[in-house]
């Protein structure tokens, strides 16, 4: 095992971003502002985020915005909360949350919240724990949470609730980490994670550790990169992360980089991609690696970037 | 690759109204995929249909009995075409998605301005006649290319929304049951698309209350997923959406899926999702037989779940014993055990909770045995049985839990010591367990 290869994973998703043109990356432009996203978190957590031309970012990101107050993937697509949360986090991590008509997108955002507390995705109506993660998460961003009825919110997370004590996407739903991670982020973020058996999730959540170190995100899969961050995030929202071997686990992550070219990969020697070095060094940063600047569980970005948003 | 050509207007548009007029010419395509140019030679040759699927990895040669058609074109290197399967050269795609990219959002601007502009002249004459048949030519356009861009980008998710919006305008339960059969074919070559399944669920959701055979398409659902699960495994987004249409399905079919498809999980002991599909499925037999008490068949009823419970535990018990050490067997008995004390066992009063807590203590010591030459499984399997019990011990109520704890006395970290002494969070719960209880 080697050291985590910073200068590296930073050099790669510089040049990820000089590719946009190569067919992977056009086939994937509908969530473009998700991968920005992910490579600029990384890029901050690894402390190069002055490597960026942050004016173009942040034209490029308001140039996603859709009249209804929502962000697009790309510019020219259609608005949905998963698109908006990121294009806020984008922002707040240069600090302009301010260039955005912040009373049009909490608009935008609460009225996608349905009857039982649910949020739907967009305007055609698919429901999910993740978007509620999202419209929450956004809202608590822009200072915006009372446009929603919380508690209904609250509510219907807790609905989806499972006997073994994780979390699906509705009710009766399979839980999943990446779905677990959601709910108790939503639950953190407004104050209501006592409606949580902690044992009994924290119990699901290390049984996802498996023999190798690395974290699977349900029974009976292989463990990948990115459950580091879900899995270890909802850990450390509950109190519990003391239960699982954190050494194992950051060997596995660093055995999942490549160490020539840069960039993390979901399991050791696969191939690299944005996404999972997002997770990886996210995941690192959670578990203390030193160098890193510290993540926030709940929000998913840096820890100085949430301190000047709610202790501004 | 045009590289010249950056917006691909020259020979791409040609290539897409290739690929448009395949699919229009033969509607029955059900399966779709990506071809590696090299492999064009050895499928012309080909005799018999291969399923596009296993193409990139392996060459299959099937029996010759029902070849039908030819390739488009024997010398044509961008697609072939044959028994309703269709295959894109990987190297046609790149131009083919900014041809179609262009062709889609270029249709549906003029679409839009179309609808905008009758919306504005409702009541008024002039000439609706030609704006109608305009609309309706827009309309054509705009369902191909969204169709054609989405066998290429699966989650373009601009394109599935303008084909709701189309769709909804005509309130026409063909046309809301041709959508099923885009999703199907792109859920052919990208079974995990979130977009494609989420497409299905607002089908449903639409025609729900509007169509006399719900049912037979809940059921067809049902068996598409199963299908896409039997190739893809441990799916999510496929198992997640046939735990949603549990919610539609009357009584009786909830009954008959958890029948039908017993065998079937029989089969695949490691797909969890498969066994939370059970879950789900059972957690409805009881929201409908002990909650609606004011039923009157309730009786009768009652007791024909409580068999299927009692069928389901067995089972369950059997396959863990021939299949050793899976997870996802283990992690289905916590439930159905814990549901059994807490909804039927308990219920029925006298000794039935213990004597089914001495049951599990036997299974849990039937499976504690580690042969001498360690095998993993069979240590996996000791960890299950003593975590399946202390799951139990935590999910009981209280007085359950001090009894049962005391029949098992040191057994449990006994077992815990040989198999997995360096989980944390197992001693944290076990001692935890003890200080709450003695
Ligand atoms: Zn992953």
């Amino acid at each position: 095992m080697g050291d985590l290869a910073a200068e590296k994973h930073a050099k790669y998703i510089l040049l990820v971003e000089k590719r946009k043109d190569d067919v992977e990356s056009v086939l994937m432009e509908h969530l473009r502002i998700n991968g920005a996203y992910w490579g600029l978190t990384t890029l901050d957590i690894l402390g190069k985020l002055e490597a960026v031309e942050q004016e173009r970012v942040v034209s490029w990101v308001m140039s996603c915005q859709h009249e209804s107050g929502g962000f697009g993937g790309s510019e020219g697509h259609d608005p949905h909360v998963l698109y908006t949360l990121s294009a806020i986090q984008i922002l707040a991590l240069f600090d302009k949350i301010d260039v955005l008509d912040i009373d049009k997108v909490s608009s935008y955002i609460a009225s996608l919240q349905n009857e039982d507390g649910s949020f739907s995705g967009d305007i055609w109506g698919e429901i999910d724990t993740r978007f509620s993660y999202v419209a929450i998460c956004s809202l608590a961003l822009l200072h915006r949470l009372d446009r929603i009825n919380v508690e209904k919110a609250v509510k219907y997370i807790i609905s989806c609730k499972n006997l073994d004590g994780g979390f699906g996407c509705t009710p009766g739903a399979e839980s999943h980490a990446g779905q677990i991670f959601c709910c108790i982020g939503a639950l953190a973020i407004t104050g209501s994670l006592h409606y949580v058996d902690k044992d009994l999730l924290g119990w699901w959540l290390c049984e996802r550790q498996v023999k190798s170190g690395g974290l699977n995100g349900r029974p009976e899969k292989l463990p990948d990169v990115c459950y580091s961050w879900w899995v270890l995030s909802s850990l450390i929202m509950i109190d519990r992360v003391h239960w699982i071997d954190k050494e194992k686990l950051v060997k596995f992550i660093l055995d999942c980089q490549d160490t020539e070219n840069g960039g993390i990969s979901d399991r050791p020697d696969d191939a690299v991609d944005v996404f999972h070095t997002y997770f990886g060094v996210a995941g690192l940063s959670l578990l203390e690696y030193p160098g890193l600047k510290a993540i926030d569980p709940a929000y998913a970005l840096p820890v100085d970037v949430v301190n000047r948003i709610f202790l501004r | 690759m045009s590289e010249a050509d950056p917006f691909g207007y020259t020979e791409p548009s040609s290539l897409l109204y290739r690929l448009e007029f395949l699919l229009e010419s033969d509607p029955l395509i059900d399966e779709v995929g990506f071809i590696h140019p090299s492999q064009f030679a050895a499928l012309s040759d080909m005799s018999g249909s291969p399923s596009l699927s296993s193409m990139s990895m392996e060459l299959q040669l099937a029996d010759e009995s029902k070849l039908k058609a030819s390739p488009v074109n024997p010398t044509d290197m961008d697609f072939w075409s044959r028994d309703h399967k269709l295959g894109i050269s990987t190297q046609a795609i790149h131009p083919l998605y900014n041809a179609a990219k262009h062709a889609f959002s270029s249709s549906f601007k003029q679409y839009k301005l179309l609808i905008n502009l009758h919306a504005k002249r409702v009541g008024l004459d002039g000439d609706n006649v030609s704006n109608a048949s305009s609309l309706a030519t827009l309309e054509c356009e705009v369902m191909k290319h969204s169709r054609a861009l989405l066998l290429l980008s699966c989650d373009f998710g601009t394109a599935w929304n303008c084909r709701k919006e189309v769709v909804s305008k005509k309130q026409n339960i063909m046309l809301y049951l041709d959508e099923l059969v885009v999703s199907t074919l792109v859920l052919s070559y990208s079974p995990k698309s979130e977009r494609a399944w989420s497409h299905r669920r607002w089908v449903v959701k639409m025609i729900a209350g509007k169509c006399t055979n719900l049912q037979e398409i809940l059921k067809n659902e049902s068996e598409l997923a199963q299908r896409i699960a039997e190739k893809s495994k441990m799916n999510y987004r496929a198992w997640n959406h046939r735990c949603w249409l549990v919610s539609y399905m009357p009584e009786s079919q909830v009954i008959d899926e958890l029948i039908k498809y017993r065998d079937w999980a029989g089969l695949h002991v490691a797909d969890n999702s498969c066994f939370h599909y059970r879950t789900r499925l059972l957690t409805r037999t009881l929201a409908d037989s002990f909650y609606k008490q004011d039923l009157k068949a309730s009786h009768v009823h009652t007791a024909e779940v409580c068999q299927l419970w009692k069928e389901e535990l067995s089972w369950s018990k059997i396959l863990i014993k021939r299949y050793i050490g899976r997870e996802a067997l283990w992690l289905y008995r916590r439930f159905i055990a814990m549901c059994w004390i807490k909804h039927f066992a308990a219920r029925m009063g006298g000794t039935h909770v213990e004597s089914f807590v001495d049951n599990e203590l036997q299974l849990f010591r039937s499976c504690t045995t580690v042969p001498d030459n360690v095998f993993e499984d069979y240590q996996s399997q000791a960890m299950f049985a003593a975590t399946y019990i202390m799951w139990l011990i935590k999910q009981m109520d209280e007085r359950q839990g001090v009894e049962t704890r005391e029949k098992v006395g040191e057994e449990l970290e006994k077992v815990l010591n040989e198999v997995c002494p360096e989980k944390a969070f197992l001693w944290d719960l076990m001692t935890k367990k003890n200080g709450d209880l003695i």
